[in-house]
């Protein structure tokens, strides 16, 4: 009895049962399945350059918004004005970039329009989070207030200065401005060369492919890897690198850094964070510091990319953000979730969204159905781990 | 006799038109335990928070080493020496023991990236000195015992440099052989000479086992202090009872 140790208690675990433990595998497992579904029922198009491509565009803006929704959920608040956010910061630049700087201060070059709105909207999302500490009202509520605030002061504004609720017809900056262009511009190029020059070589059977098995060949083929077929794809649109590395830092952050661990402390509990001296109200409004600056980022790709905006823009985004944090594994009541776990709950639900391209035969509505779906499985997975974790209150 | 390392003076703190404490006066020395004695709802939790810097006193003066001090916040009184185990221990479930181990102070490389793996080191080594081996670090808290957790948290104070450890409740809700294993850890902590105890409790045996120095309250006055010698069983179990009938108390219990 007395030679028993604590230690002897804990078993030695595998890898694999160190992975199967992990909170990202339930939205991982999820991906993988759609990923192959996809693949099968598009008959390998939804995954071709030109597939891939679209895949990846409405993944990365998904992506983009959901990592600033998770981190401020694991922080135990919700932001609803993310959407109206994306609208204000697409319309402030559009105007400032069709009709000037305010203030007849002349032409906005992309680089001032971007500055001018960003300085808005982290002075918007700083209001936000400081309402929302200071009076201790639910986030929810207040969030909701400015949904309805910016997406109105956005149509007032478009009407006001434009007459008209859309800008389009923009000169394409992305060919002068090199600011415009890691916006809206294309990245990763050298990507599509790889895949082109070993489709080149598939496809004329030449010594590299030679040693492949003739169904690669064919398969390599059908994927549509050639310039001369009907795809000419250059590269991924921006926001895919804007994606990788908001996503990147969001993983950093949580998992690496002081400041992740103020986090997570913050939306565990907040009073034994404060009486900890963690500054949960700083992190706090720096996390709607934060879901302003995704949206902007968002508008900003879109803006650049397309030279258009117009008053709709966002709309709704609020929630899907939310709920492809929850997808991911984030936790409803705060302070646990993943960076990993969002980047998948991202590419299931950006792929769904975009499966009807693929698969014309369905109705496109039926990715909402999914959707609500998956949302309702994930919120109970959630529950549940948070139970093992804290052992089943 | 040795000066003590905190005093309190005239301590007032009302929330609202609610005076919790009415003029509280309190010295810890060093090497002492100090029982904070009164009954639910004397103002005790509210006492140590003061102490704590998470509430700020309405009037009243807190000394360290004789020096008057005003904590602002949580951080100003850790600075000044003031380590504070809460009654709910001020632990985030969903974390792990050595991210609750550090909380508001990790330990940073450079780049300002958390050096984890020191950090678990630390945690577990601190916790096998004042008695438990725990195999782990990266368990979540929600997991632990509470003896377990009772241990972690004052492991933490200590280790930040804790000159005066506030103990609040620290054997309510738990097991008999885990109380023990609080007080002895108490004991420990009380042996090594440099640190001053404020411990809390409702237990009488308890706080005869290790108590040096009492003091009791009752709403939100001190209506009884000295030390062991000083008070004898009978005086302290009337000054437990806030000076009221014992009957009264077996009353509330029956109603709930
Ligand atoms: N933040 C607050 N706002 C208003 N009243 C408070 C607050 N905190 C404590 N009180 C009141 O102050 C009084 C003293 O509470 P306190 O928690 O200090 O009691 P206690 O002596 O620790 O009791 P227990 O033994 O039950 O832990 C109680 O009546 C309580 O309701
Ligand atoms: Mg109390």
């Amino acid at each position: 009895m007395a030679d028993r140790s604590e230690a002897d208690r804990l078993k030695e675990e595998t890898w694999i049962q160190r992975l199967i433990r992990r909170p990202e595998i339930g939205s991982f497992i999820v991906m993988v399945v759609i990923i192959v579904a996809l693949a099968i029922a598009s008959d390998g198009k939804a995954f071709n350059a030109l597939g891939l491509k679209n895949n990846i565009k409405i993944i990365a803006q998904y992506g983009i918004i959901a990592m600033g929704a998770a981190m401020l959920m694991i922080a135990g608040e919700f932001d609803l004005s993310i959407g109206s956010m994306i609208g204000f910061a697409g319309m402030s630049m559009a105007l400032m970039l069709k009709w000037g700087l305010p203030f007849g201060l002349g032409e906005a070059t992309p680089f001032m329009a971007f500055i001018i709105t960003l300085a808005m909207t982290l002075t918007l999302g700083w209001f936000i989070g400081t309402i929302v500490v200071r009076s201790g009202l639910s986030s929810f509520i207040v969030t909701l207030a400015f949904l309805f605030f910016l997406r109105g002061t956005t149509e007032v504004a478009f009407r006001l200065i434009n007459q008209s609720t859309q800008v389009s017809g923009l000169p394409d900056y992305k060919e002068n401005s090199w600011f415009a262009n890691i916006l809206g511009g294309e990245v990763f190029g050298w990507f599509y060369d790889a895949w082109y020059w070993i489709g080149q070589r598939a496809i004329d059977g030449m010594e590299f492919p030679a040693r492949l098995p003739g169904e690669t060949i064919n398969m390599l083929a059908a994927l549509n890897i050639n310039r001369r077929l009907e795809q000419w794809v250059t590269g991924f649109d921006a926001r895919f690198m804007w994606f990788l590395i908001i996503a990147a830092g969001a993983y950093f952050i949580l998992s690496r850094t002081q400041l992740g661990n103020w986090i997570y402390a913050t939306g565990d509990d907040k009073e034994a964070a404060r009486a900890n001296g963690v500054p949960v109200n700083r992190v706090k409004v720096g996390l709607f510091m934060f879901t302003a600056f995704c949206a902007t980022m968002f508008a900003a790709c879109q803006v650049f990319d397309t030279n258009t905006s117009d008053a709709a823009k966002g709309n709704l985004m609020e929630l899907f953000a939310i709920a492809i944090a929850v997808v991911g594994g984030t936790l409803m009541t705060g302070g646990f979730g993943s960076a990993i776990g969002v980047v998948f709950g991202a590419i299931t639900v950006g792929l769904v969204a975009n499966a009807v391209f693929f698969i014309p035969e369905i109705d496109g509505a039926w990715f909402r159905v999914f959707l609500g779906s998956i949302l309702l499985a994930a919120v109970f997975a959630n529950e549940r781990i948070r139970k093992r974790i804290t052992g089943g209150i | 006799m040795a000066e003590p390392y905190l005093r309190v003076e005239n301590l007032v703190k009302q929330f609202g038109p609610f005076t919790a404490l009415g003029g509280v006066d309190l010295e810890v020395y060093p090497g002492e335990v100090h029982a904070l004695l009164g009954d639910n709802g004397a103002g005790k939790s509210t006492l140590i928070k003061t102490l704590a810097g998470v509430h700020q006193p309405t009037s009243g003066q807190i000394y360290i080493e004789g020096k008057p001090v005003n904590f602002r916040s949580p951080r100003d009184a850790s600075a000044a020496g003031i380590g504070t185990v809460y009654q709910d221990l001020a632990l985030n479930q969903l974390m792990s023991v050595t991210r609750n181990f550090f909380m508001g102070r990790e330990l940073k490389g450079p780049m300002g990236t958390l050096k984890m793996d020191e950090m678990n080191e630390i945690a577990h080594d601190e916790m096998l000195k004042i008695g438990i081996d725990f195999s782990d670090p990266t368990q979540a808290v929600g997991t632990m015992s509470g003896g377990q957790r009772q241990t972690l948290a004052i492991a933490r104070a200590i280790h930040f440099g804790a000159k005066v450890l506030i103990l609040d409740e620290p054997t309510s809700a738990l097991g008999q052989k885990q109380q023990m294993g609080v007080l002895k850890t108490i004991k420990r902590v009380r042996a090594r000479g440099d640190i001053a105890i404020i411990f809390i409790t409702h237990n009488e045996i308890h706080s005869r086992l290790v108590g040096d120095r009492y003091t009791f309250l009752a709403l939100g006055k001190v209506i009884g202090a000295g030390t062991s010698q000083e008070i004898n069983n009978e005086e302290m179990r009337r000054l437990m009872a806030g000076g009221a009938e014992m009957g009264d108390l077996e009353k509330e219990l029956a109603a709930i």
